[in-house]
């Protein structure tokens, strides 16, 4: 039985901003389901109708056997939330963050003392537990955060951008303690990410959301065969970019229509080309762009990553906004919008 | 229920762990009225009662007995009316969100702060309260009068903490919530009696020295409420135990739709 499924969930902010556009998935107990998608996305808002924090516009959505807008009670007794900033209390220490908690989710003491400890243990913090926050390093608070999620033995966690702006030691550490969350306690994980690697590595699996819309799902393995072959791209000697938007145009126009070309995308001045062999296609290609006379500076082969993927079915790269993300401007644009509510 | 009043409970808890590591703070917003309380009184002795004195609160009624009433009210009022700030901290930092996503009792987030903050604003009057008997103040009404004094700047206290708390949530910004909270302090209190009677009699002769227009105003005043009361309950001969139930019922009233007003705007504006 699924521990998530939605239907046709929709969330349309100011009757304007179609933030989420009707999306379908379910994510199975013990599941790691994972929303890559860039800035913007809708990835945090669809967390936000899960976890009952907000009212979807449309569409349904069941989470633990509950209905997120009929019964919140239900579904908030039964999550697990770390929200992409951490919200945790600096002016406590760690134990105290934790046992407000455990009073929330109606834990007796006996129950949280001992949770604390197992939990602790669990993300790695024992030894901190008396300290207060303000001492603790930005792992730390996003692990604590973690833990406050799940005093109460969760059947759903819901982690959003649980590694972002974290170095890339605490990431694959955190990446363990999610492991294990999912394989071995059988919590359901549903994390967002905009990290190709986290995805890739850690989610059974991704979902690809763009502009509030599921554009594909299935297993990283199963997305990547979707793109049916090779992936060949060709960049152009040229610097200037009118000059390598010309290139893509007159590449793409020669190739495109060609029977051993599956699919052409233009991603920054470069052009992908899905091939079903890509070494079979190169000296095709070659040849073409010799006869219409394109000068090409590279022309590279690989299989199918996700970025390939994420391309094919959003016509974007993520590379492209990745850099925007954990910048202080949006920081301060988050603040503000929480406030502006 | 039980559960709303463990959740209560724990905000309140929560909240006074935070201030008592910050004693500094505690012992500031102290320094104020005790410093007016030693200013004023020197300043305006000659208004008060004795040889040559102008008699305002009645014969032999010092100044600083008519007016020790009045700082004690203000020491709640300025205590509870930055009750707010902590929830709009808590909204920044994220905290508020992620408190949302677990059971905890909606209501439970907004009055255990307000409790918290009343707590701190009356332990606080309670020093002004042993700071002005050291410097001459006697409860007329004895242990009882000592105690609906403190009831009665605790209803003023959780009006203003609970409508700073509704003021927080509508305006969002700490700096903007800090300007009108000082817009509304100082006039509600100096448009009182806090300082001066409405009128003076001296000698049969009676003098009204609010002008007609603050006489009328201070009937909406929750301040000035607070503050007769408790004069009532303070100086000898002016307590007239039956005109207590008017400032008890008002302030009452003011508590309670100010919770309402708080509890209101958190529903509509925590998330
Ligand atoms: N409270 C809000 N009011 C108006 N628009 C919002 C609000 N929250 C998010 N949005 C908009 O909805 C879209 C999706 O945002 P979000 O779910 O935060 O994306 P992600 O988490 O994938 O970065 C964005 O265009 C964002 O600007
Ligand atoms: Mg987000």
């Amino acid at each position: 039985m699924s521990v998530i499924g939605t239907r046709g969930l929709t969330k349309i902010y100011n009757g304007e901003v179609r933030a989420v556009d009707g999306i379908d998935f379910e994510v199975e107990a013990g599941e790691i389901f994972a929303f890559l998608g860039p800035n913007g996305a809708g990835k945090t808002t669809t967390i936000k109708m899960l976890n009952t924090l907000i009212l979807p516009t449309s569409g349904s959505a069941t989470v633990a056997g509950f209905d997120v807008v009929k019964h919140p009670a239900e579904v908030r007794r039964r999550v697990g939330y770390a929200a992409q900033d951490v919200g945790v209390d600096e002016r406590a220490t760690g134990r105290e963050n934790l046992t407000l908690y455990g009073h929330f989710y109606r834990l007796d003491n006996r129950r949280i003392r001992e949770r604390v400890k197992e939990l602790f243990e669990l993300v790695g913090l024992n030894g901190y537990e008396d300290k207060m926050v303000s001492s603790y390093s930005g792992g730390m608070r996003k692990r604590l955060d973690l833990a406050m999620g799940l005093i109460h033995q969760p059947q759903v966690i819901f982690l959003d951008e649980p590694t972002t702006g974290l170095d890339p030691q605490t990431r694959v550490h955190l990446w363990d303690y999610i492991n294990k969350l999912a394989k071995t306690m059988g919590v359901a994980v549903f994390l967002t990410t905009h990290y190709m690697e986290e995805a890739d590595r850690l989610a059974d699996r991704i979902a690809i959301i763009d502009l509030g819309k599921i554009r594909t799902i299935g297993t990283s393995d199963a997305l990547k065969k979707s793109i049916g072959g090779d992936v060949v791209t060709l960049t152009p000697p040229a610097e200037k970019d009118e000059e390598r938007q010309d290139f893509v145009k007159r590449a793409e126009a020669a190739l495109s229509g060609k029977p051993f070309v599956t699919e052409t995308k233009p991603s920054d001045g470069q052009l992908a080309v899905y091939v079903k062999d890509g070494a079979a296609a190169i000296p095709g290609i070659m040849q073409i762009m010799g006869s219409q006379g394109i000068e090409v500076k590279t022309i590279a082969m690989s299989r199918p990553s996700l970025d390939d993927v994420f391309l094919k079915y959003t016509g974007r790269t993520i590379r492209a906004q990745e850099g925007t993300q954990t910048t202080f401007v949006q920081m301060r644009r988050q603040a503000n919008r929480r406030r502006n509510r | 229920m039980t559960d709303a009043l463990s959740d209560t409970w724990q905000v309140i808890l929560r909240d006074l762990r935070v201030r008592i590591r910050m004693p500094v703070f505690i012992f500031m917003s102290l320094f104020q009225p005790i410093l007016w309380l030693l200013l004023f009184t020197q300043i305006f002795k000659a208004l008060g009662g004795g040889a040559g004195g102008l008699n305002v609160w009645g014969p032999d009624v010092s100044y600083l007995e008519g007016f020790a009433p009045g700082v004690i009210v203000m020491t709640v009022l300025f205590g509870s009316a930055f009750a707010g700030f902590g929830t709009l901290m808590d909204i920044d930092a994220g905290i508020m969100s992620k408190m949302l996503a677990t059971p905890v009792t909606r209501v439970s987030i907004i009055t255990g702060r307000v409790i918290a903050a009343v707590t701190v604003g009356v332990v606080q009057a309670g020093i002004v309260f042993i700071v002005a008997a050291i410097m001459g103040v006697h409860v007329a009404t004895g242990i009882p009068g000592v105690l609906l004094v403190f009831l009665l700047v605790g209803l003023l206290g959780i009006g203003f903490a609970a409508f700073s708390n509704g003021l927080a949530l509508l305006l969002r910004r700490q700096e903007t919530v800090m300007a009108v909270v000082n817009l509304f302090t100082m006039p509600l209190m100096f448009m009182s009696t806090t300082m001066m009677p409405a009128t003076v009699n001296n000698d049969g002769v009676t003098v009204q020295i609010l002008p007609h227009w603050l006489d009328i105003a201070r009937q909406f005043n929750p301040v000035d409420y607070a503050v007769v009361g408790v004069r009532n309950l303070v100086l000898p001969d002016y307590y007239v135990w039956s005109d207590l139930w008017k400032p008890l019922v008002v302030l009452a009233a003011f508590a309670v739709v100010m919770v309402v007003f708080g509890t209101m705007m958190f529903r509509a504006k925590a998330e």
